[in-house]
């Protein structure tokens, strides 16, 4: 099905469906400088509807529905809610009159209890102007209830589950009488075990007549959960489509632009000797909490293997004792069989390419030019940049090998000398990327290397390791997508409290039992 | 180009409160300020009298810029020069070289003196783990009662009342060309040299991004333990020489209070410069211009010079607080523009329920 034509069926569409409970006509917002995140959006959510919002990264998803949320102010066009024009200058305004959202990242007081973290800025108070903390407790119970949601509200919530918390935040905004929900990319912190339940659950709040709007990049939870489906590209609302009506290869291509693969790419071929071997690593951190435990772990040449793992489960552990930022407490490490157990970052550095989660903080620095960050330990390793023993650097030398590596990685960028913050968050990742693999180095370490990229990106970033899998290096990824490891890898290895609970080739593996692997460990 | 605009709104905004507050004295802001730079810039005995004035400041301000890029927080500026000054003093009296010899010797010894003064709080940071901002501060007061003792007890001129050395010998005099002390060469010549090493070597570029981002350099495979210790003795060394070069172009001698406020007003100059070692040469210079002029100012208008106090207040809060603004104003009417652009592009529709 070509684009054109799904677009124009949506604008049939909209016609039949009113009055919509909010529609939100015209949307521009740029943020200063000159970031256009939304170009001239326009969307209508209908009454107790399941709405999902796809789109790739920057494609104005989440501001769309922080400017429902009044967290940020549009620049042009008009929101009507329930037939008349609103605009609401904070979160507040927003939920005092029914809509509420959950963001990404959980806000919650560690310390304080369930019921506690829901009342807490809208307490019930007695005459004396103390808590009424019966009544608090009680109306929560009521609510848990009244939703089926499975969760205690006596329990601290330092001791409950992400997805838990998750429900703490979706049961504050019920608190508090919204009707609308808008949830910003709810599954993202959850596993594959927990993602049915908080389906239910929003079920059951549809059922009882709330409107759910949410954000999601995984296509298939999309069309399994919602009613209908809008698809944002570049800041404009390409689509809106009935979910029954649709399929993941048409979202995708809507999404893209163009037509995308799904399938692996991987080809199988033959792998050789041992590059990249731990053994026995161990690691104790300050307060003698064992971190890593015994982990053996062995990648071949010409091999992908990946790492998953709920987040916090030794994955960050492992990748600071191999790129040497901390020292473990026993085990050795060798690449391409040197010995970089005790090596100084540098040496390992020519055995080892990384490429860190964190882009920001890790992977370069944001105020630096490219060709600052471009250069980052070839300024070390490759004699061609530097002149006088490595005392000055070669300006030019500097210039031609970002021109290089700005070619070969396709990274569109204002200029060379342009701050790497002035770059989209794709292309920020290929300088990285592009600076890592050519360091040539018979190992690549890759930290979630698609982690908050765009559709586009990640693939492009797949076909890249890919390609140096064929070209016969060795890779490590860790990633809390499952997807992209059962896309990319040969081997999965799977990390559970600091210890390897299982290693398998990928085509004898499935994503539930990987999935409990991640929850229970060794079973 | 924002950089200019902002240092232009920044001296023009103080030169209008200064003359706000002469007026409010009952004084003609005009006259004084035509004095003010008659007597700084009028004149090429003045000019240069500005430049030799500036060099402490300059010193100081690269010394604390090139730091504040970099990473370390070293604060010790004043306690360095006055260690530099000491040193150079001390081999001044004692040694006799030509010139040509001399002159170098003791601005070495000054550099390596201050080296010597901001190395220990790197040192005590890399054993213990000592804040350097503290250590560098307190080491301040260390140095300040430390020349002090110095001056008044083992190197005292005898002939004097109050506490000071005798003079160094003439060979360690920085010769006079006309009316330019060749101090101010050894300013520029610094600045160049600074501005070269941090733009264009390899340990300069491992420094400023060490200062942006201290785990991605590590991660990069940069030696930033070694480069913090380099910086804080390349920034001592820096202020130490401001510390020579006092004695040996100005009066000679080592005397209480020399070290006057020049080292904080590098760091000022430092901040509003925004670690930029150009600006720190333009802003010294300026902040030199109206320390110079304001004696004239006095003589002349009789308005006290401590005005230019209120001045250089009055400039560095204005600039540093109008960059983060004019920042923001640039960035927010930059997005109206585009938002307005859209808009025409693509006219808003029709409400669908009105009728």
């Amino acid at each position: 099905m070509s684009i054109q034509r799904t677009e124009a069926r949506v604008a049939d569409r909209s016609v039949q469906l009113a009055p919509p409970l909010i529609q939100m006509q015209g949307i521009v917002k740029v943020y200063p400088p000159n970031v256009l995140a939304l170009d001239d959006a326009t969307v209508s959510f209908a009454d107790g509807e399941i709405h999902a919002l796809v789109g790739e990264n920057g494609a104005g998803k989440s501001t769309l529905m922080k400017v429902l949320y009044g967290l940020v102010h549009h620049d042009r066009g008009e929101i009507r809610y329930r037939g008349r024009p609103v605009r609401f200058r904070s979160p507040g305004e927003a939920i005092a009159a029914g809509i509420g959202m959950v963001h990404q990242e959980i806000l919650l007081i560690n310390e304080y209890t369930v019921w506690e973290n829901i009342v807490l800025g809208a307490e019930p108070v007695d005459r004396l102007g103390r808590i009424d903390r019966k009544r608090a407790r009680g109306e929560v119970q009521a609510i848990i209830e009244r939703f089926h949601f499975a969760l205690d509200p006596d329990a601290i919530v330092a001791d409950i589950s992400v997805a838990a918390r998750q429900k703490v935040e979706i049961l504050k905004l019920l608190y508090r009488d919204v009707s609308v929900l808008i949830l910003d990319e709810p599954t993202a912190v959850l596993t594959p075990q927990e993602i049915p339940q908080l389906f239910a659950e929003l079920r059951e709040l549809r059922n009882e007549g709330h409107t759910i709007l949410f954000i999601s990049h995984r296509l298939e939870e999309v069309l399994e959960l919602a009613e209908r489906v809008t698809v944002l590209r570049k800041g404009r609302v390409v689509a809106t489509l009935p979910a029954a009506q649709t399929t993941r290869r048409d979202l995708a291509a809507l999404m893209v632009g163009r037509e995308v693969l799904f399938s692996s790419r991987r080809t199988p071929q033959a792998s050789g000797d041992v590059v990249f071997a731990v053994e026995g690593l161990r690691y104790e951190d300050e307060h003698g909490r064992v971190r890593l435990k015994d982990v053996h772990l062995q990648v071949r040449a010409g091999e992908l293997v990946g790492v998953a793992g709920v987040e916090g489960n030794g994955q960050l552990e492992l990748v600071n004792a191999i790129t040497g930022l901390l020292q473990p407490t026993a085990g050795t490490l060798r690449v391409a069989g040197v010995d970089l157990t005790r090596a100084p970052i540098l040496e390992r550095r020519r055995y080892i390419a990384y490429v860190p989660q964190d882009r920001g903080r890790m992977g370069g620095s944001l105020a630096a030019s490219v060709v600052e960050n471009a250069i980052m330990t070839h300024h070390r390793l490759n004699p061609r940049l530097t002149r006088w023993k490595g005392l000055l650097l070669d300006r030019k030398a500097a210039h031609h090998f970002t021109d290089e590596l700005a070619q070969r990685f396709k990274v569109s960028m204002p200029a060379r000398a342009a701050p790497l913050r002035a770059l989209s968050g794709g292309n920020q990742q290929k300088v990285i990327l592009g600076r890592e693999l050519l360091l040539e180095c018979p190992f690549i370490l890759l930290d979630q290397p698609t982690r908050g990229l765009d559709v586009g990106s990640i693939e492009y970033v797949h076909d890249q390791m890919l390609a140096m899998r064929r070209a016969g290096r060795s890779l490590l990824m860790i990633s809390a997508n499952l997807e992209e490891i059962f896309l990319l890898a040969d081997r999965i290895v799977v990390l559970h409290r600091g210890e390897i609970v299982a290693d398998l080739p990928v085509e004898q593996a499935t994503l539930e039992q990987i999935g409990r692997y991640m929850l229970e460990g060794k079973a | 180009m924002a950089r200019v605009l902002n240092a232009a709104l920044g001296v023009l905004i103080a030169l209008v409160l200064g003359a706000l507050i002469m007026l409010a004295q009952g004084y003609d802001p005009p006259a004084s300020y035509t004095a003010l730079f008659q007597f700084s810039l009028g004149s090429p005995y003045a000019l240069a009298t500005t430049f030799k004035n500036a060099v402490p400041l300059v010193l100081t301000g690269l010394s604390a810029a090139i730091a504040f890029a970099s990473g370390p927080v070293n604060l010790g500026q004043p306690g360095q020069l006055l260690i530099g000054a000491l040193a150079a003093t001390i081999a001044g009296l004692y040694l006799d070289l030509p010139p040509l010899a001399m002159i170098p010797t003791l601005a070495l010894l000054a550099i390596a003196a201050g080296a010597l003064w901001s190395g220990l709080a790197a040192l005590l940071r890399q054993a213990f783990g000592m804040s350097e901002f503290i250590v560098t501060l307190m080491l301040n007061i260390v140095a300040d009662y430390f020349t002090l003792w110095a001056i008044t007890y083992p190197f005292k001129d005898a002939a004097a009342y109050s506490p000071m050395t005798p003079p160094i010998a003439t060979s360690g005099w920085l010769p006079e060309l006309g009316d330019w002390n060749s101090a101010v060469f050894w300013m520029l010549a610094a600045t160049a040299l600074m501005w070269f090493l941090l733009a264009r070597t390899r340990p300069g570029y491992e420094w400023r991004i060490g200062g942006q981002n201290s785990l991605f350099a590590r991660l990069g495979g940069c030696p930033v333990d070694r480069n913090f210790i380099l910086v804080m003795l390349l920034t001592g060394a820096l202020a130490g020489l401001a510390g020579g070069l006092l004695i040996m172009g100005g009066p000679h001698r080592f005397l209480r209070g020399l070290g006057a406020n020049y080292a904080w007003d590098g760091v000022m100059i430092a901040i509003v410069a925004n670690n930029s070692l150009p600006g720190v040469l333009a802003y010294g210079l300026f902040f030199a211009a109206i320390q110079t002029g304001a004696l004239g100012m006095e003589l002349i208008t009789a308005v006290p010079s401590e005005i230019v106090m209120v001045l250089q207040g009055a400039l560095v809060l204005v600039i540093v607080a109008s960059r983060e603004a004019l920042h923001q104003l640039a960035d927010r009417l930059a997005a109206r523009r585009q938002a307005q652009r859209r808009a025409k592009q693509a006219p808003l529709l029709e409400s669908v329920e009105q009728p």
